[in-house]
């Protein structure tokens, strides 16, 4: 009798455990509302429930080491940077049965490719177009989206001139990636995708003349005082919208947080062919006690039926194919077209990680309020290379 | 005084269960730092941590040193701490001690300073970069009624450092206040009476007795606030994070840095060492008091 | 003379209350920042134009939607008191020991306590890390206090074998004559007299324990389990918090211990002064 209850529980204890597997994110507050959505219409197709865990990647970079090595993890489906699935392939389940690369956008799954196999998926993210303007301040003050180098900084002179400006463009400070944005996008306009490429892997040089190219071109205007000093991105953005600034580089999520997202228009550098495009990827951990679930899980995270309702929520972007361009709200719709023509990468930083993540952070701040030293901070950046 | 010899259960019960945290969980990682800063990637025994560490130019930045620039390296920062904090601490913590005696609400007025003290230190750093900030931070208040120029001293590399520094002394006199007012008390008042009847005037009494009587008590503070200096953390991780460029950059941060975000754990090591050779140097005073008294 | 006394006096009294009063200025900022909304406070708390005292910032601290500073305050007290309880068992315990009985190596132990007084907590932070992974301890709070309990007790120990060796021996001696044994003798003659001295390392320890950041640092990740210091970084990093939040989340992790400074003042400038010099 006693064994056969046994027998019923561990039965009922699997089947249990068999409709439900935990998704692991960084998201919370209202990015978090968005995703919740997604969830449940994976939940309404399939009988599986899902729960979702906030842990911040920094976090799970401590934690999940720990766990993977007593052969135990934190949820069956995890949200990560790929850097560090990269190092930890023998802990990942190997997806390439099931993602195959030609329902992607080209060069969504490289990250997450290693040796051939494919160990996590690509799923939807957030590009960081160029620098936002009001179109209403723009319209109010007769000026133009520039079309050369040349006529950006005429535009910037412009901005200086008019009252109530404390500077041209805003700068946002925080931890430091706004100032990263922004840096980037000079790498990627004037040294193009195979700069930012060459910078991640380590093989060009930061000292040397094509790396330092781009920099020198974002020096040049924070001598001229086109920079405004950094500020809290939250407060800044306040300032900007406010009319204390003519422009702001940010990411597409920005197009959340202001009031009228209509009266919003975005230019890129001119020149410009490529854009950060920062995907979410995710993986399922070898020590998941229901991989077929999360398998089935990742697939929907991965298709177009699962990106479609997360784009739908606004300020995401799909990699996936078979995604429709009127499944985005207005704004973002302007950006996946924007998106079109360019080639996208990874974020710099994010890519590098670790230390000369922190060492990159500290270093613009360094260049913002003295862009003189830009010879000691590009070989600070280069002696931290991994 | 005879001391009882003691038995095991005396030991076992009394003494064992302190040891054994002690002994497990301070002694056995300490010198498991030390040897992990000897350890090369092959598990080999080797000096290259060490080497590469001191040739990182984030101990000491010659090169900086050099053009007068910050960052200089953080044993260089951490040595400006101790020449301003210092004797600003140690001289303010006397002044306020030999001041405050005699004001009415005396004992008050201390407790406004001790506050500091009490305070966490990561609450510590934000009161700190609160006071530094350009827009909202009351030195730059004072200097706008000065018709000075004003920043936020945290950004800016030439300024970050002494902007930590001086708030910590802010934070710190408070100690050297407290310990020099008790050690005030502990002088007999016939001492002053009999310098008095002599003719003595305030400032020989106090260069003649009380500095002199102060002096056991003088090594105790500038010994706890050596220490302190040395392992200064939180705050600057909270303020500046080391910035900008590291111009703010201490021993201890770059020790988590090294660990924690490059988890190169025996670099880290190096810098555990290299701080704890420092205090142990430091404290030496202490630690042959604490002998002499057993002799007993 | 007693005209110039006066004079003296005056001047005394004025220079410590005008140094009171330029002391207590960044507090008193903070805590302007922190009752204001902070659109009254963006170009400086000592515009008065417009006051409106409100508590919103320290609602909106306490309650925040990505790491509400009320949770964080619960972990520390989950932390603090544990670490402040168990250690002060251990180290009272210890420090009697060496007080009153010869061990072998005693003097070596003293030493080495004094030493690890000198040690920073970075010394064992990455073996620390390293033993918490092996016995799954990281990210818990049990391991948290356990090595608290261990840093605590080297300073606790020595503090209170300094407050032990100013008790005279003449009333446990007649103690023992009267027939009782080693811990009866601990428990019911000496404990008793250690009040003043236990007060003053508990308030100490446990303001220790509350303020501390870097070992909770290393071994506290998951979002609901990190204590109210490192919520302060946080909100300042990652959650890009205002100043008039910010201000009120200051305020309400250094009140704790600044209310165990008023309440339990004698003890706790007592416990420093005692702890430092012998």
């Amino acid at each position: 009798m006693k064994k056969l209850l046994l027998v019923v529980f561990v039965l009922a204890a699997t089947i249990f455990m068999g409709q439900q597997i935990t998704v692991i994110g960084p998201w919370s507050g209202a990015e978090k509302d968005a995703f919740m959505p997604v969830l449940e219409k994976f939940e309404e197709q399939t009988a599986i429930e899902v729960q979702y865990q906030i842990y911040r990647a920094e976090d799970l970079a401590n934690l999940l080491p720990a766990q993977f090595a007593t052969k135990r993890t934190p949820g069956d489906v995890i949200f990560m940077w790929t850097s560090f699935m990269e190092k930890n392939t023998e802990h990942i389940v190997n997806l390439s049965d099931i993602i195959k690369p030609e329902n992607f956008r080209p060069g969504a799954l490289d990250n997450v490719t290693v040796d051939g196999e494919i160990i996590g998926i690509p799923y939807t993210g957030k590009v960081k177009p160029g620098f936002w303007y009001r179109k209403s301040f723009f319209e109010e003050h007769g000026l133009t989206e520039p079309k050369t180098w040349d006529e950006f900084v005429a535009l910037l002179e412009d901005i200086s001139k008019i009252e109530g400006i404390t500077a041209p463009i805003a700068s946002g400070n925080g931890v430091g990636w706004p100032l990263s944005d922004v840096t980037e996008h000079f790498i990627l306009t004037f040294g193009g995708a195979e700069l930012q490429k060459d910078l991640i892997a380590g093989n060009v040089n930061w000292t040397g003349e094509t790396a330092k190219k781009p920099i020198n071109k974002l020096a040049s205007l924070l001598s001229e005082g086109y920079f405004g000093e950094p500020v809290e991105w939250t407060t800044v953005l306040e300032q900007w919208w406010q009319g204390q600034y003519g422009l702001y580089f940010m990411g597409q999520w920005l197009t959340g947080m202001v009031d009228d997202p209509s009266d919003l228009g975005v230019l890129a550098l001119p020149g410009n062919e490529a854009v950060v495009f920062a995907l979410d990827y995710a993986f399922i951990p070898k020590y998941s006690k229901n991989v077929d679930a999360a398998k089935q899980l990742i697939e929907f995270l991965a298709g177009p039926e699962g990106q479609t309702a997360q784009v739908e929520q606004g300020g995401h972007i799909a990699s996936a194919n078979g995604v429709p361009l009127d499944a985005y709200p207005p704004v973002d719709r302007e950006i996946a077209e924007l998106l079109e023509g360019k080639a996208t990468v990874n974020d710099l930083d994010d890519s590098i990680g670790g230390m000369w993540q922190t060492t990159f952070w500290d270093q613009l701040k360094l260049l913002w309020v003295r862009p003189g030293r830009l010879d000691s901070v590009l070989e600070s950046l280069q002696s931290k290379m991994p | 005084m005879e001391l009882r010899k003691a038995r095991i259960s005396n030991f076992v019960v009394f003494v064992l269960p302190a040891l054994f945290l002690l002994a497990v969980f301070v002694l056995y990682p300490t010198f498991r730092t030390i040897f992990m800063s000897f350890v090369g990637p092959e598990g080999e025994l080797t000096l290259q941590n060490y080497q590469s560490v001191f040739a990182s130019g984030d101990i000491i930045n010659f090169k900086n040193i050099q053009q007068g620039q910050f960052p200089f390296g953080t044993l260089v920062h951490n040595a400006l701490w101790i020449a301003i904090h210092l004797p600003l601490t140690t001289f303010l913590g006397l002044f306020l001690a030999t001041l405050l005696r005699d004001v009415k609400g005396g004992a008050i007025i201390k407790s406004v300073i001790f506050l500091g003290m009490v305070m966490p230190l990561v609450v510590g750093g934000i009161m700190i970069r609160f006071m530094f900030d350009g827009n909202i931070g009351i030195v730059n208040l004072f200097f706008k009624t000065l018709g000075l120029p004003t920043q936020t001293w945290t950004a800016y590399p030439e300024t970050s450092l002494l902007a930590l520094i001086f708030g910590s002394v802010w934070l710190w006199t408070g100690f050297s206040m407290i310990i020099y007012s008790a050690g005030l008390e502990t002088i007999p008042k016939t001492y002053y009476e009999a310098a008095e009847i002599d003719g003595a005037s305030k400032l020989r009494i106090f260069f003649s007795i009380t500095i002199p009587m102060l002096k056991p008590i003088t090594v105790v503070v500038v010994t706890m606030t050596l220490l302190w200096e040395l392992k200064i953390f939180d705050i600057v991780y909270v303020a500046t994070m080391g910035g900008p460029g590291g111009s703010s950059n201490v021993l201890a941060l770059q020790m988590y840095l090294y660990g924690f975000r490059a988890w190169d754990f025996n670099k880290a090591a190096v810098m555990a060492v290299l701080i704890t050779g420092l205090t142990i140097f430091a404290a030496i005073p202490l630690i042959r008091s604490a002998g002499e008294e057993n002799v007993q | 003379m007693r005209k110039k006394r006066l004079a003296g006096n005056i001047l005394k009294n004025s220079l410590g209350w005008i140094i009171a009063l330029v002391w207590i200025l960044p507090i008193a900022g903070i805590f302007m920042t922190a009752i204001r909304p902070y659109s009254e406070v963006i170009n400086g708390w000592w515009q008065f134009e417009e006051f409106n005292p409100t508590f919103s910032n320290f609602t909106g601290a306490l309650f925040h939607e990505s790491s509400p500073l009320l949770q964080g305050m619960i972990n520390s007290l989950y932390i603090a008191v544990p670490a402040t309880i168990i250690p002060l068992i251990l180290a009272t315990m210890a420090g009697y020991g060496i007080a009153r009985y010869r061990f072998p190596l005693r003097k070596t132990f003293i030493i080495t306590v004094v030493m690890t007084l000198a040690l920073p907590q970075q010394m064992i932070a990455v073996p620390i890390f390293q033993i918490m992974s092996s016995l799954g301890l990281v990210d818990s709070f049990w391991g948290l206090i356990l090595v608290h309990t261990a840093w605590g007790i080297p300073w606790t120990t020595f503090f209170m074998r300094n407050y032990f060796k100013t008790l005279p021996v003449t009333i446990e001696e007649a103690a023992r004559i009267d027939g009782a044994s080693d811990s009866q003798i601990f428990f019911r003659v000496v404990l008793p007299n250690a009040f003043p001295a236990i007060a003053s390392a508990a308030a100490l320890q446990f303001t220790w324990v509350w303020s501390d950041f870097f070992l909770a640092l290393i071994l506290i990740y998951s979002p609901s389990k990190i204590l109210a210091t490192q919520r302060i970084p946080l909100m300042r990093g990652q959650y890009q918090v205002d100043w008039g939040l910010l201000s009120a989340a200051s305020i309400l992790v250094m009140i704790v211990p600044i209310m165990i400074y008023i309440l339990l003042q004698r003890y706790y400038v007592r416990g420093m002064v005692g702890w430092t010099i012998k």
